[in-house]
């Protein structure tokens, strides 16, 4: 099983090895970077292209981690023992039919080996954190309710993304392999907008890259990323633009700039002082 | 490969056991069937944290490609333009081994060269030895040494006597994990934590649903609980630094300590003796946070100032009265603490003196105590601190 990117996908050589060793040790790999450096896009290219199904569970602050192996719905199940499952089909007796599985359970049940993406584990408790990586180090949780323990058929192939807004602690960091994704270099960002826009012409596209990369310099709230870049070469090419334009004349500043203190910084409008 | 792993570990990349047989494991499987994989694979397996990328670079050059030899010869340009020399100049004064008149005395030139000269000499470092520099010698260059003045490299000074803080030699990093043994003040602390139920009731407690369901006679009752996770945001302000509260830092760390591992959202910023408008996010107080940020956060968080409220009554009461030389702040540092009381209503100060100590050891604690409730850093101080804490949150949120 090897990983070799795709056609719509840039994969810097360096990444591919790095994810065919996590694939070949079967340990979880932990993708940090900015947004905007295909650190999510990389599980989804993983799937598509070794054909697995894809488990996704996007972090959020309340998760305490077991929720992403499994639900158990006791409200139906009071519900469905005061007034019967109806057609449902589900029996009051059996706890499996109250049971729902999240990515990880999925992930772990499925006969075939599956992508399972925590996406920016950040977001998350530290506790969570190391509950979660305990689950994915042993391929195998326990139903607390029926003291029952599923364990992996199959160890799926785990992509963990932090944009490091948080400190992720010790014990996480040495479980995973860990990647730092560097914010691509010019030449590679040349390579990532001829994939999405092959038909862009080349001078504009340089010019459009000097100006992007010097706006990114300039120390704005939200630096300018890939996906802006996208965007804004997108509108060019459908307003058919000749030129980017270059300081305060760069023309769709909207697309690349989203906070609006940036923009009236871009724009040389001081902020109100201090009162 | 062992003496390739020795390395990274003596360049300070922390190597656990589990690694090593990682790195072996993957070997063993042909992962690594040339240098660039190999160079990959290495890094995957033992670098975990980007700040050792380069450090990890640098000796594996070494060790496999030749490049140099670590620790690599310094570059002349890098060096002087750099941070260390920065550090060093600092030093230099803050020490007051160069008085800014006589570096006014010194052209640039004289002065590269004193440092690189302490620098080359370093090579192989010294410690105790009596000619080079290192820590502790009778060398005149190093630090710590016995022989007056002279150039020292880097390092505290042992011995301050500079009235004004000059530069930021006069912190103590209160984060360190150090970590003691009171487990009182645990449990202290942990009642704040526990006291603090905010938030819906969403959680079914299916434990008493299904008791007084079945006393219904199967009639379904829903019982809904609060939700057991804390929600409590509390924002801490710690003073650290200068010598004020130098006696009373092994007590404030006990504290801090603590509520380090108590709340689920805590924010620990810093100041100097007063606040004038800025607290720092880290402890060597380089990185402001802007006052807007510190107070526009939301009336409902907590704030526990911990600081010894001990200082020159000008620096409280007079315009331009802040001890960093650095502040152009014109407005009294009263007013500022005014504002920051509006900013948190829910708010207490915490000072490591004893409280019968109050009255006799600075006229400032008194003033500060009558814009924030202040309590001593006793068991029974912070348990008088909590209930404030709890009655002001409570009286809050019926408003």
């Amino acid at each position: 099983m090897r990983f070799e990117g795709s056609e719509r996908y840039y994969l810097n050589p360096e990444l591919r090895e790095i994810v065919n060793i996590s694939i070949a040790m079967e340990k979880p790999l932990l993708l940090m970077g900015e947004a905007g450096t295909g650190k999510t896009q990389l599980a989804f290219e993983i799937s598509r292209t070794l054909h697995l199904t894809m488990e996704e569970a996007r972090c959020k602050s309340t998760f305490k981690g077991e929720e992403l192996c499994y639900v158990y719905d006791t409200v139906l199940r009071l519900n469905d023992s005061r007034f019967g499952g109806g057609e449902s089909g589900r029996n009051v007796n059996d706890i499996w039919d109250y049971l729902r599985f999240g990515p990880i359970g999925r992930a772990f049940l499925a006969d075939d080996r599956r992508v399972l993406l925590l996406d920016e584990i950040d977001k998350t408790d530290a506790d969570t954190q190391d509950n979660l990586l305990d689950v994915l180090e042993d391929g195998s949780f326990i139903i607390r309710e029926i003291n029952h323990k599923v364990a992996a058929k199959q160890r799926p192939i785990i992509i963990i993304t932090s944009n490091a807004k948080r400190e992720l602690s010790d014990p996480f960091l040495r479980r995973c392999f860990c990647h730092y994704i560097p914010f691509p270099s010019m030449d590679e960002m040349k390579t990532i907008v001829g994939l999405h826009y092959p038909d862009f012409p080349d001078p504009i596209l340089n010019a459009s890259l000097v100006t992007f990369y010097r706006l990114r310099e300039q120390g704005f709230e939200k630096p300018p990323a890939t996906a802006e870049l996208l965007d804004w070469v997108g509108a060019m090419r459908t307003s058919d633009t000749k030129a980017p334009g270059a300081g305060k004349e760069t023309r769709h500043i909207g697309t690349l700039l989203k906070r609006s203190q940036d923009l009236l910084k871009f724009k040389g409008v001081q902020r109100s002082g201090r009162l | 490969m062992l003496p390739f792993i020795l390395e990274l570990r003596q360049a300070g990349i922390p190597i656990s056991v589990r690694y090593v047989l990682e790195f072996y494991r993957a070997l063993q499987q042909g992962l690594a069937p040339d240098v660039d994989r190999l160079f990959v694979l290495a890094r995957l397996v033992f670098v975990k944290r980007v700040e050792h990328y380069d450090l990890f670079e640098r000796v594996f050059g070494a060790y496999f490609l030749g490049k140099g030899s670590f620790p690599e010869d310094p570059d002349w340009k890098d060096l002087l333009g750099g941070k260390p020399f920065e550090e060093w100049l600092r030093d230099q004064i803050a020490a007051g081994k160069l008085p800014p008149d006589a570096l006014r005395q010194f052209s640039n030139e004289d002065l590269l060269a004193r440092f690189w000269e302490t620098l080359l000499a370093q090579q192989g470092a010294h410690h105790g030895g009596n000619t080079w520099v290192g820590t502790r010698g009778r060398s005149p260059y190093g630090h710590g040494g016995r022989h007056g003045g002279g150039i020292r490299v880097h390092g505290d000074s042992l011995h301050g006597t500079a009235q004004k803080v000059i530069a930021r030699r006069n912190y103590v990093d209160y984060s360190d994990k150090a970590t003691m043994g009171r487990g009182n003040l645990r449990q202290v602390l942990a009642s704040l934590k526990n006291l603090q139920a905010v938030g819906p009731e969403s959680e079914l407690n299916v434990d008493e649903t299904i008791a007084r369901t079945a006393k219904n006679g199967g009639e379904i009752e829903l019982v809904f609980a609060r939700e057991l996770r804390d929600r409590l945001k509390l924002v801490v302000l710690l003073d650290n630094g200068g010598y004020s509260m130098m006696p009373y830092v092994e007590l404030v760390r006990t504290v801090f300590g603590r509520m380090q591992n108590q709340f689920r959202e805590l924010k620990t910023y810093y100041f100097h003796n007063c606040i004038y408008g800025t607290v720092y996010l880290d402890p060597a107080r380089t990185r402001p946070l802007p006052w807007e940020r510190l107070c526009g956060g939301g009336q409902e968080r907590r704030l526990i100032i911990i600081g010894d409220a001990n200082m020159a009554p000008s620096e409280l009461m007079a315009a331009n009265g802040a001890i960093s030389i650095y502040t152009t702040e014109r407005k009294p540092g009263r007013e500022w603490l005014r504002e920051l009381k509006s900013a948190f209503p829910v708010s207490v100060w915490l000072n490591p003196i004893p409280k019968n100590r109050w009255g006799l050891q600075s006229a400032t604690i008194d003033q500060i105590g009558r814009i924030f409730y202040m309590e001593d850093v006793t068991l029974a101080g912070i348990k008088n601190a909590v209930d404030y804490l709890n009655i002001q949150g409570q009286a809050f949120r019926a408003a």
